[in-house]
């Protein structure tokens, strides 16, 4: 029953519509609809849970309580954020290119919001389960770096210019080792399908076959996200808040609670690639799939808040230097070494 | 080995998260006060002989003492500290003889309205009449002692005082 919570609610929604007798390209369609919808407002409610979480985590590293006053245990203290932020008026400054200033933080949620349909849930639970999945999943998430960009240079201040620039070559450098650290995964794997990646990890996560793919893969997209230790884009002493400087109220908000979803989206796609998706461990299955992959990417969510209150932020040098000095050699050298393996273990007769 | 500092890191922040919180939630919570903090003052009235120590000795004249002579003792009807300028030096707590004036642990003495910050420690009425203070069989021997006394130094007191004195109850008692 609560293994196909989420499916039977699909199922029972298209046979209610089969009920009415409109033709089925149409039934269809409105389910797919209903299914867009429930993971955008998934997403958005996800979002302001998360940077609640954020704060928590970061007031109990350091031995604080953190928001507790609004709501239950400060629960509804990001919605009284929102709702604050949404009363502000929306500054433009004089000399800002005012279509494209107030666009790019519209637009800045349409990526994350794409890459989430095809994001297997739990079994059976992709809204659309494409064959080229993870190739899709890259390309519209590295689409994000244009509407960083979009709203740096329409924003006409050196900080939001210096902030933007650094998020096109920050986010284009480590694009690069993404890529290459999931390719290892895809090699293995045979497919571009995310439902066959999981399939492929019934047995044994991809994180035990392909450790150092998993790192690369995690350190690049932490960078990917612009979250500490790279974040430089937002570099709070040098820049004031990078791309965001002059928004205000509910645009620098957009680009709060996109960043909070790409983390979510990176985090999932680590789950998928890496920690075997919605698969239970140590045959746990009596807990719905869909429960697994939560637990396996809040629990990576949780590292990532960690290490943004771990670390200290990186140089720009040191940030370039890692990514094309040590990332990706790293990264070739593990496909170089995953192929050598793959064909031993085929002329062994595995 | 490379990377262990960040692993060390990772552990310190993960032993952190589930140390003790520091918190006190304030209102709900508090601090213990320390022994001898510096906190709101409390008169004890009835040691208090209304000698003026503490107004003199205080920096900031903040304590302003109202008395009145009644029979042969000097009678305290107002002890108002203007709180606003007080530094809380404890000149004021150590200059007193009597042991009346002391800190208690509130520290909490802020008010909505600029009007009530000053903190009135005694406020009331002089009694027309010496209170007794000796045992109940002394009464007797006591009171028309007293009395001539008192009368002894009407003519001075009518015009210091004569307002509050005479103010409430003129007729009740003969003078």
């Amino acid at each position: 029953m609560l293994e196909n919570l989420f499916v039977g609610i699909a199922d029972w929604l298209r046979s209610l519509l089969g009920g009415l007798g409109t033709p089925v390209e149409i039934n269809e369609a409105i389910v797919m609809l209903v299914k867009l919808v429930a993971i955008l407002v998934f997403i958005l409610i996800n979002a302001l849970w998360l940077v609640y979480m954020e704060r928590k985590v970061a007031a109990y590293m350091q031995a604080r309580i953190g928001p507790n006053r609004v709501g239950p245990k400060g629960l509804l203290q990001t919605t009284a954020d929102i709702g604050k932020l949404i009363s502000k008026e929306i500054v433009i400054p004089g000399k800002a290119d005012k279509v494209v200033f107030l666009l790019a933080p519209v637009l800045i949620f349409v990526p994350t919001l794409m890459v989430f349909a095809v994001i297997p849930f739990g079994k059976n639970m992709a809204a659309i389960d494409m064959n080229i999945g993870v190739f899709y999943l890259l390309a519209i998430a590295s689409l994000s770096t244009l509407f960083f960009w979009m709203g740096g240079w329409a924003s006409n201040s050196k900080y939001s210019l210096i902030g933007s620039m650094r998020v096109v070559a920050q986010m284009v450098s480590y694009e690069l080792p993404l890529v290459l650290g999931l390719l290892g995964v895809i090699m293995i794997a045979g497919s571009l399908k995310m439902s066959d990646i999981i399939a492929a990890q019934e047995h044994t996560w991809f994180i035990f076959t392909q450790p150092i793919a998993f790192l690369i893969y995690f350190t690049a997209a932490v960078a990917e996200t612009n979250r500490c230790p790279f974040d430089l884009v937002e570099g709070e002493s040098e820049i004031i808040a990078g791309p965001y400087t002059e928004y205000g109220g509910m645009a620098f908000a957009m680009f709060f609670l996109a960043e909070y979803a790409n983390i979510m989206v990176i985090c999932a796609m680590a789950t998928i690639m890496f920690l075997g998706g919605w698969h239970a461990p140590f045959g746990l299955d009596f807990i719905p799939s869909w429960v697994w992959f939560f637990l396996k990417m809040y629990a990576l969510i949780f590292v990532v808040m960690q290490l943004r209150w771990t670390y200290p932020r990186i140089r720009v040098d040191q940030l370039m230097g890692f990514s094309w000095k040590v990332l990706v050699p790293l990264a070739l050298a593990n496909i170089f070494i995953t192929g050598i393996g793959m064909k031993i273990y085929q002329a062994i007769g595995w | 080995m490379f990377g262990q500092g960040l692993i060390k890191g990772l552990q310190i922040t993960w032993k952190e998260f589930w140390a003790k919180k520091f918190t006190v939630q304030y209102p709900e919570e508090q601090h213990p006060v320390p022994e001898r903090f510096h906190g709101k003052f409390v008169l004890d009235v009835d040691k208090c002989i209304a000698c003026g120590l503490c107004a003199n000795a205080c920096p900031n004249k903040v304590i302003t003492i109202e008395k009145q002579k009644v029979g042969k003792k000097q009678y305290m009807t107002g002890y108002i500290m203007n709180i606003q300028y007080c530094l809380f030096c404890g000149l004021c707590v150590e200059s007193c003889n009597k042991d009346a004036l002391h800190y208690s642990k509130d520290f909490n003495m802020n008010q909505y309205f600029y009007r009530d910050i000053p903190l009135v420690l005694v406020k009331r009425e002089a009694p027309a009449e010496p209170e007794e203070e000796e045992q109940p069989a002394a009464k007797a021997e006591a009171r028309p002692k007293a009395k001539p006394q008192a009368k002894a130094e009407k003519p001075a007191e009518p015009a210091a005082n004569s307002e509050v004195a005479a103010g409430k109850v003129p007729g009740k008692e003969g003078e």
